[in-house]
């Protein structure tokens, strides 16, 4: 039996943390573009191949919004990437708008001025796991807790100018919001988030501040097209997007480095010589989630011998796409010197990860610093005692080391 | 090396300025990329290589 003559049933459960379900390597063979059954029991094409996945996200012809948004295919019941979002006809319009909004707050050279900051922080955390360490009975230490956390959602605190106090209570509320297992809840979550945010907003317009989202505030108050639900929405997205992917990064380059000491070790020996190719290779392979980034078709068209119709909903596996064997050697293998050297894990295109340099320059920074400070750093548990949790991030519960 | 970028094609990423810094620039307004050097020292070759390789929207050419 072909592997295209039934639906693929989503998600395809992942044997562990680091390695994804073999399925995609015969999907990405032998039905690049498959039909395919979302956790919600909807129809939608799932996508696998490298060169489809990169040219559909660059394709103009779909997009995150739906012509007819009741009739279209539903993903999960968490409360992101559940469905279509967005206005149909304006779709472009917005999001050229939010882009243009975003894009000089998050510009490589105001990320580059960042650094000392976050190599501030980074040491800082540092500092606190080695007396933790010391003063532990048995020598082990989080650093979910302890580094991986906490140092994005400070970074991302003091970008949007959000009180960091707050960050227990908003990550409770993103875990929440990207959870497929709680039903009902992730969207309540999503109008508590909403509602929380609102306050921010709010205290902001009363006492503006150098930070994004006084940025928004003004920019809204400014331009009529630009709706107060949509500027809303959008701070929920930024303290969303910019903290949930980064600490998982962080937890997931750390297990694949101390999973590989050979590539550890060689990262320790040249920490400011290796760490960028290190990280690059860590976006590359380091792929919570099961799904894939979702779009609607547009119009009607025709991929790899496929045709897909418009309203159609298209799940782009960047995950499968960055382990394809027909662009990378040894697709599979962690490997920071292979000779390739892109990648599909901030996405491409229109829709490109706004905080990839907020994201490189942090775990730039984090490998470089426990590779100099930390250089015996060992896992504490193996992979298969790793909790995760069942949200579309897949984040670790915890990530116990010692040295 | 010979580099040329696509502004029109650029998708304001801002990749190319945190990969090559001396190369590669973004417009404040926009952040659009602007190219400060279209023929760099032959020893940046593999950092200028990698921004194309990296950029987003495939609107860096790099000639060797
Ligand atoms: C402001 C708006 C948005 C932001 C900031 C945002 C950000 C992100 C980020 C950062 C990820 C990567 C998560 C990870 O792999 O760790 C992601 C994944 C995803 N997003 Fe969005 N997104 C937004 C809107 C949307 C919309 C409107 C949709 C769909 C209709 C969507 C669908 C998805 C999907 C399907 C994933 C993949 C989840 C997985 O890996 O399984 N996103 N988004
Ligand atoms: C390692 C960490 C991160 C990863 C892996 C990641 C990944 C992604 C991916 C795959 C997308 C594309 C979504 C799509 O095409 O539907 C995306 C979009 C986005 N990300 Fe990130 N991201 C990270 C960190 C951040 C941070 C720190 C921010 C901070 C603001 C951020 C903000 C956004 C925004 C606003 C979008 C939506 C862009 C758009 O729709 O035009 N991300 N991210
Ligand atoms: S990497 Fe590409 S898309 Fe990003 S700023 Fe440079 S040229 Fe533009």
């Amino acid at each position: 039996m072909s592997v295209a003559a039934e639906p693929v049933q989503l998600p395809l459960a992942r044997p562990n943390v680091l390695d994804l379900a073999p399925l995609y390597e015969v999907l990405r063979r032998e039905a690049p573009i498959a039909a395919a059954t979302t956790p919600a029991g909807d129809p939608a094409w799932l996508v696998t191949r490298f060169t489809e996945v990169r040219d559909l996200l660059g394709d103009k012809r779909l997009g995150r919004s739906h012509p007819h948004p009741e009739q279209a295919a539903r993903i999960t019941t968490a409360a992101i990437q559940n469905g279509p979002s967005g206005n149909y006809d304006t779709e472009q319009a917005d999001h050229t708008r939010m882009r243009r909004l975003l894009t000089p707050a998050f510009s490589a050279k105001r990320m580059r001025l960042l650094g000392d900051y976050v190599q501030r922080l980074v040491d800082g955390y540092v500092d606190q796991l080695v007396t933790d360490h010391a003063a532990a009975p048995d020598r082990v230490v989080d650093l979910r807790d302890g580094l991986a956390f906490p140092l994005p959602v400070s970074v991302i605190c003091r970008l949007l100018g959000a009180p960091e106090q707050d960050r227990e209570r908003f990550h409770g509320l993103s875990e929440r919001m990207a959870n497929y297992a709680i039903g009902a809840d992730a969207e309540r979550a999503r109008a508590e988030f909403s509602e929380y945010m609102t306050g921010l907003v709010e205290a902001k317009r009363a006492e503006p501040g150098e930070d994004v989202i006084s940025d928004l505030v003004r920019a809204q108050s400014a331009d009529e097209a630009f709706d107060y639900a949509e500027m809303v929405r959008l701070c929920v997205g930024l303290l969303f997007a910019g903290h949930e992917t980064t600490v998982n990064r962080i937890g997931l380059g750390t297990l694949f480095l101390l999973t590989h000491l050979d590539q550890w070790q060689a990262l320790t020996a040249d920490p400011d010589g290796r760490v960028n190719a290190t990280v690059e290779e860590i976006m590359r392979l380091g792929a919570p989630g099961e799904l894939g980034l979702l779009r609607y078709a547009h119009t009607d068209l025709d991929v790899a011998g496929v045709t897909i119709r418009r309203g159609d909903a298209v799940i782009l596996s960047i995950n499968a796409a960055n382990r394809d064997a027909s662009v990378y050697a040894d697709a599979e293998t962690f490997d920071p010197d292979r000779a390739e050297r892109n990648h599909l894990g901030f996405g491409h295109g229109a829709h490109f990860c706004i905080g990839a340099s907020l994201a490189r320059t942090e775990l730039r920074i984090v490998f470089a610093t426990l590779a100099r400070r930390l250089p015996g750093l060992r896992l504490a548990c193996t992979l298969d005692e790793l909790e995760v949790s069942p949200t579309l991030t897949g984040s670790l519960a915890a990530l116990p080391v010692t040295w | 090396m010979k580099v040329s970028v696509d502004q029109d094609a650029c998708v304001s990423s801002g990749q190319c300025a945190l990969t090559a810094d001396d190369v590669f620039d973004q417009r404040d307004s926009d952040g659009v990329v602007e190219l400060l050097d279209a023929n760099p020292p032959q020893q940046r070759l593999r950092d200028v290589q990698s921004a194309a390789a990296g950029c987003p929207a495939m609107a860096i050419t790099v000639r060797p």
